[in-house]
């Protein structure tokens, strides 16, 4: 649904395209149309396809030309945005404030992870708009700039690290007040389930939730 | 007006996964402290909002993929854990310990409901942008603006009734409370910790697959059990 979108935020780099027509004029209004067609590839990077397609339009360039584009640039920015953000710096940042409520640093550090995330997360919008309107219909050379390439090759590992460090303290800040008992349960549940859901990929955390959750009202019940 | 309050919340969340503006606020841990801060149970929010964070690890949102929906479901859990602790405490049961398990009970079932609708609603997009087509074709600005705007309308729409459902779920968990015994509530809280511990490691390990990552993700994990002994 991305497309309709793309259409709103590329409108107004197209509104010097108008001609004195009340309606805006055939080219105008021809590249609102192509503007709003299919488009499907990561938020944060769709300022990339509206900066280069309107920056096309206005040089001039077939509608062909403009549609492909738009097409060629789906996969890309859909695997570089979801390596970068969702594989990466989400991840990156989440655990990392997550670690932190753990250590009990409190809710100071949620408002902390929503500063520092969104400094990422404007930062990349930021320079996607700009580069796919300083490139136009050269813009893949903008996909092989350093920082993107760089970005790529530390925010994979340095999730991970972030990830594994959160996992233990988390879950000791979880189960510190259960009884021993309860720290138990938790620990085999913890084990079996992770097991389950590693080898089953059809098992999600949240049927596998349920179902436990389901159990465990069951076995309370059945053990007055 | 708390209730009004967790259902704007909820709404805000819900938006803020899909439509705009996609600063996360619709991540649990953000989603929980916020609703802690409505209910002035900001360590209930917290709680909620990890176990839940954990849950969330095990999606990875690309593509056409289909998932729970866990903000508003957050808001819906932090309201049961803040209510259920209350009544726990005046019963004489644990003292005041927080009702986790059930919140999260309550929170899979509102995130269930989130998904199912999250899906119907791109159904439903999909079927009003095609119907549209020959409008959209003529390139007129504000049929493109006015379909943009009603989407998002939507949007805050199904959030505000997941929110809803979610609440309602929350407000007969309270029931629920006062016949389970310490020991239930226990036990609920151990699965629900356990099976979060179980859904952040699977979907951590998905993310980072094999390999290299693997490795750091090894060198986090020794850091962190480090770090949670010397705490």
């Amino acid at each position: 649904m991305l497309g309709l979108g793309v259409g709103v935020a590329q409108e107004p780099l197209l509104r010097d395209l108008r001609t004195g027509n009340a309606d805006g004029g055939p080219v105008y209004r021809a590249a609102v149309a192509r503007a709003a067609h299919f488009f499907n590839a990561h938020p944060y990077l769709c300022g990339l396809v509206v900066g280069a397609a309107a920056r096309a339009e206005h040089d001039g360039a077939p509608p062909e030309q403009v549609e492909r584009l738009r097409r060629a640039l789906c996969g890309p920015l859909g695997s570089i945005g979801d390596r970068l953000v969702w594989a990466g710096w989400l991840p990156l940042t989440s655990a990392l404030t997550l670690a932190a409520v753990a250590l009990g640093a409190g809710a100071w550090t949620v408002a902390a992870f929503l500063v520092v995330y969104n400094a990422g997360h404007v930062a990349l919008r930021w320079w996607a708009l700009r580069a796919g309107w300083r490139h136009g219909t050269g813009v893949a050379v903008a996909l092989h700039h350093p920082a993107i390439v760089r970005a790529l090759s530390v925010v994979g590992p340095m999730a991970a690290t972030a990830a594994g460090f959160c996992l233990p303290l988390a879950a000791g800040w979880l189960a510190r007040p259960l009884p021993l008992w309860a720290k138990v349960v938790a620990a085999l549940v913890a084990l079996a389930g992770g097991s389950a859901l590693l080898a089953a990929p059809r098992l999600t955390a949240q049927r596998l939730g349920l179902v436990l959750s389901a159990v465990a009202l069951v076995i309370g019940v059945a053990w007055r | 007006m708390t209730a009004l309050a967790l259902v704007i919340w909820g709404t805000l969340v819900g938006l803020d996964l899909v439509s705009v503006p996609q600063m996360m606020i619709a991540r649990p841990l953000v989603a929980g402290a916020g609703a802690g801060l409505l209910l002035g149970d900001v360590g209930a929010g917290l709680v909620v909002g990890v176990v839940l964070e954990l849950f969330q690890y095990a999606i990875l949102p690309v593509g056409a993929v289909r998932y729970p929906e866990y903000g508003p479901a957050t808001v819906a859990a932090v309201a049961v854990a803040h209510a259920g602790g209350g009544m726990a405490a005046a019963g004489g049961e644990r003292g005041g310990v927080l009702v986790l398990g059930l919140g999260v009970l309550v929170g899979l079932i509102t995130a269930m409901a989130g998904g199912m609708s999250l899906h119907q609603l791109r159904r439903l997009n999909a079927r009003v942008v095609h119907a549209a087509d020959s409008l959209l074709e003529e390139g007129d600005p504000r049929v493109l603006v006015r379909l943009h705007a009603a989407a998002i309308g939507r949007d805050a729409i199904r959030a505000a009734l997941v929110t809803g459902f979610g609440l309602g779920l929350a407000w007969m968990a309270r029931f629920a409370v006062g016949t389970l015994t310490a020991r239930d509530l226990a036990l609920l809280d151990s699965v629900a910790v356990g099976a979060a511990f179980a859904a952040g490691a699977a979907g951590l390990l998905r993310i980072v697959g094999t390999g290299t990552q693997l490795r750091w993700l090894a060198a986090g994990l020794a850091g962190g059990v480090l770090t949670a002994w010397l705490a």
